[in-house]
């Protein structure tokens, strides 16, 4: 006996149906749901060489986006971050940028992008009216040069002048001291790393004019082998040397250029040494390097910054770094502003946020301001100070005036035709 | 007149009369193709769909410019890129210094392309095989070191900020996004369209000789310095045009257009899509755009997943795609024509 199949639907037929119809239904309650919360769109750099970059930015604001949605989101509106790899190309960046904005619906955009990348978010930024937070460029132009200005752009990030006028008269006030008059510079050769060094001598030479650079090396960005840089400034005989190596290019450099003993020979000041990506793996630190603060949890020295870095290394099991505090300023700076607007919409936290100060463990003096003329962030922790090898690390840092920051800095922008 | 003259004498006007007719097809498959693509943004609201077709213009353009180098010539241009990069930053930078209208702007940027693709390719087509993949590449990195150290042009490593103006010309602002992608479209299929005419012109199979056996096309007086050199600045045209559409789509130019990572995309572009046919590489463009596109959105690990896309296509399928399927259908017709 050969069984057929009976005409008509079967069982399972039946049950496809059904599961395809309760999705069907189901569906414009999902999408509701969805409607409610928020979506925040970032680009970043999350593969190759920099991906600690995006790694350690996107922990900054994960850390940070937990709290806000525990208390209850942007004004009521849970938050949902899309995080997304550009792989560190601007054309990318600014593509997945445009994606998130307009396949995701993506209200709001954190660029935690490399310098080139920044600007192309930028632009997509201007194109499309979206409110964009840039959380990672330094590079001082983004925001001080008036062609770049956007209203629904701001920085949640260090400056790079600032880092200059700051490291320039901490350095010249040594330099006093200790008599330090002939100094060499070694720096990545690329924009950051000539720009910064530039000013820095500037404002170096400007607080002690009797300083004069008799050396300049500029190895490649990611060169693995500093023997000729390391000897070159040997041979130069300088008082001082400054760098803005940074990450592993700057400990490479230390654990090459301690075999020549070179840190025992002149004063050595690094703006970027103070980070914990830096600091915790150096093999031997040496003693006594001046450093810039990027991040660590004992400066500014207050139990609300200690607590924020043992909360993030509790999570991700590392310690924050120069990325983490900068992405998570920018969710701190966008929950108070959409509190103050008592609204989600882009507009409305742009307005709030122009000259908005909140309470902030980065702080220099517990506090931050986006200040309002050219939408960047002013008054967090700025200063220099020396190394010890272990932690601490940096027992003492001298703090940096920003009332002579912001008289420079004007000065600076004049001179540069900003103003 | 000899037997074999009379025999080409009567066979010449048929060819012709074919070629004539494949070139209306092509006409009319471009112009269909480009009433498709003009009415998409009628028929969807996604601007994400817009976006894609503008980067596939662009990649399009510079891949299948590629591919005239490398499928039609046998010169495999490890340097290509730097003609994108060219187009991008010539035309940014004419835009934000000079203020010339739009059309102005582009034919400049293809008479300094084709400057400077003259110029180095003189050098470079003499070269075979190996050395000539390794002078492009290293001409690339030069025009990459140039635009990197040339901070006070180019603005270094940051690339060209502040966005690129764009005055309306003819009715056409290319500030706004349909009419960009408009633009856009119309670039690729007229590109693509003069392509394939260069492709099935005799000028096109003088190439495909010298790409098969060089020595024998210069014992029948074909200049091979001078055709190699001629396709060399045609195709940088192309390739520059695409430049030209990503610093549109951009409203910028960085470095890592003129970087050799393009050319290797450009490279694997021709390998995913297949060099045999004409539109191959235009199909690889499509392909890759996708699976960098859905790829990026479900994971970080993109490159894993495109290593495993190229083992698949170099050791699985030995060819690109629409090489793939042409033998295939080639292959079914001959079986049920038997």
């Amino acid at each position: 006996m050969t069984r057929t199949r009976k005409p008509g639907v079967s069982r399972r037929t039946t049950l496809a149906m059904m599961g395809a119809g309760a999705v069907t239904f189901a569906t414009p309650w999902v999408a509701r749901a969805q409607a409610k919360t928020i979506k925040v769109g970032m680009p970043t750099i999350l593969s190759g060489r920099v991906a600690q970059l995006g790694t350690s930015s996107r922990n900054g604001v994960m850390l940070e986006i937990e709290k806000v949605n525990a208390a209850g989101g942007l004004a009521g509106r849970q938050i949902e971050m899309v995080i997304r790899d550009s792989k560190g190309q601007p054309q990318e960046a600014a593509r997945v940028a445009r994606e998130l904005v307009n396949t995701d619906g993506c209200e709001i955009l954190i660029d935690a992008e490399a310098s080139s990348g920044a600007f192309a978010v930028h632009e997509v930024a201007r194109d499309l009216g979206v409110l964009c937070l840039h959380t990672n460029s330094e590079t001082s132009a983004l925001t001080a040069d008036p062609k770049q200005h956007i209203p629904n752009a701001f920085r949640t990030a260090r400056q790079g002048v600032h880092d200059s006028i700051v490291g320039g008269s901490y350095a010249a006030a040594i330099a006093k001291a200790k008599g330090l008059k002939r100094w060499a510079t070694c720096s990545p050769d690329y924009a950051y790393g000539r720009d910064t060094t530039g000013e820095y001598v500037t404002y170096l030479k400007r607080f002690a004019p009797d300083t004069e650079i008799i050396s300049e090396s500029w190895p490649k960005l990611f060169q693995p082998d500093y023997t000729e840089v390391v000897t070159k400034i040997l041979q130069a005989k300088p008082q001082a040397l400054y760098s803005c190596l940074w990450g592993g290019d700057l400990t490479s450099y230390i654990d090459q250029a301690n075999i020549y003993a070179l840190f025992s020979q002149m004063e050595v000041f690094a703006v970027n040494m103070a980070d914990y990506t830096a600091l915790t793996v150096v093999k031997n630190l040496p003693k006594g390097i001046h450093s810039g603060n990027r991040y660590i949890k004992t400066y500014p020295a207050t139990p609300e910054n200690a607590a924020w870095g043992d909360a993030y290394k509790a999570k991700y099991n590392e310690y924050p770094t120069n990325w983490s505090w900068e992405n998570a300023t920018a969710i701190m700076l966008l929950a108070e502003a959409s509190k103050k607007a008592n609204s989600a919409d882009g507009k409305k936290i742009a307005e709030a946020l122009r000259g908005l100060k909140i309470k902030s463990p980065f702080g220099a003096d517990g506090t931050v301001t986006m200040r309002a003329e050219d939408q960047t962030l002013v008054g967090y922790a700025i200063g220099w100070g020396t190394t010890i090898p272990q932690e601490p690390y940096v027992p003492q840092v001298q703090a940096g005036d920003w009332k002579t920051i912001f008289e420079l800095e004007a000065e600076w922008k004049k001179s540069k035709g900003y103003t | 007149m000899t037997e074999l003259q009379a025999e080409q004498a009567a066979v010449m006007p048929r060819i012709e009369s074919q070629s004539q007719r494949s070139r209306y097809r092509d006409v009319l498959i471009a112009l269909a193709a480009f009433a498709v693509l003009a009415i998409l943004p009628m028929l969807t609201g996604s601007k994400a769909l817009l976006d894609f077709v503008i980067r596939c213009s662009a990649f399009g353009l510079f891949a299948t410019s590629l591919n005239l180098l490398v499928g039609f010539t046998g010169l495999v241009s490890f340097g290509h890129g730097m003609f994108f990069g060219l187009g991008a930053y010539g035309f940014g930078l004419i835009m934000q210094r000079s203020g010339l209208p739009v059309p102005v702007a582009f034919v400049a940027t293809l008479v300094i392309t084709t400057l400077i693709a003259t110029v180095i390719g003189a050098i470079c087509v003499r070269l075979k095989e190996i050395y000539f993949a390794f002078v492009t590449l290293a001409f690339q990195m030069l025009i990459h070191s140039t635009i990197l150290s040339w901070v006070s042009l180019t603005g270094g490593d940051q690339g060209l900020r502040g966005g690129i103006p764009r005055p309306a010309f003819f009715g056409v602002d290319l500030s706004n996004h349909v009419h960009l992608y408009i633009t856009s479209c119309a670039l690729l299929v007229i590109g693509l369209l003069l392509m394939r005419q260069i492709a099935q012109s005799p000028f096109g199979y003088t190439l495909r000789m010298i790409r098969d056996n060089a020595i024998r096309a210069s014992f029948i007086g074909i200049d091979v310095w001078r055709a190699k050199l001629t396709i060399f600045v045609l195709a940088a045209l192309f390739a520059s045009t695409g430049g030209i559409i990503m610093a549109l789509f951009v409203s910028g130019a960085y470095p890592e257009f003129a970087y050799w990572t393009i050319s290797g995309e450009g490279i694997f572009i021709n390998m995913l899509g297949g060099v045999t046919t004409f539109l191959g590489p235009m199909v690889g463009t499509v392909l890759l755009l996708i699976l960098n596109d859905t790829v990026t959105r479900l994971t970080e690990y993109y490159g894993i997943v495109l290593g495993i896309v190229i083992l698949f296509f170099a050791i699985g399928l030995r060819k690109g795609l629409m090489d793939f399927v042409v033998e295939w259908y080639a292959r079914r017709r001959n079986g049920s024509g038997e």
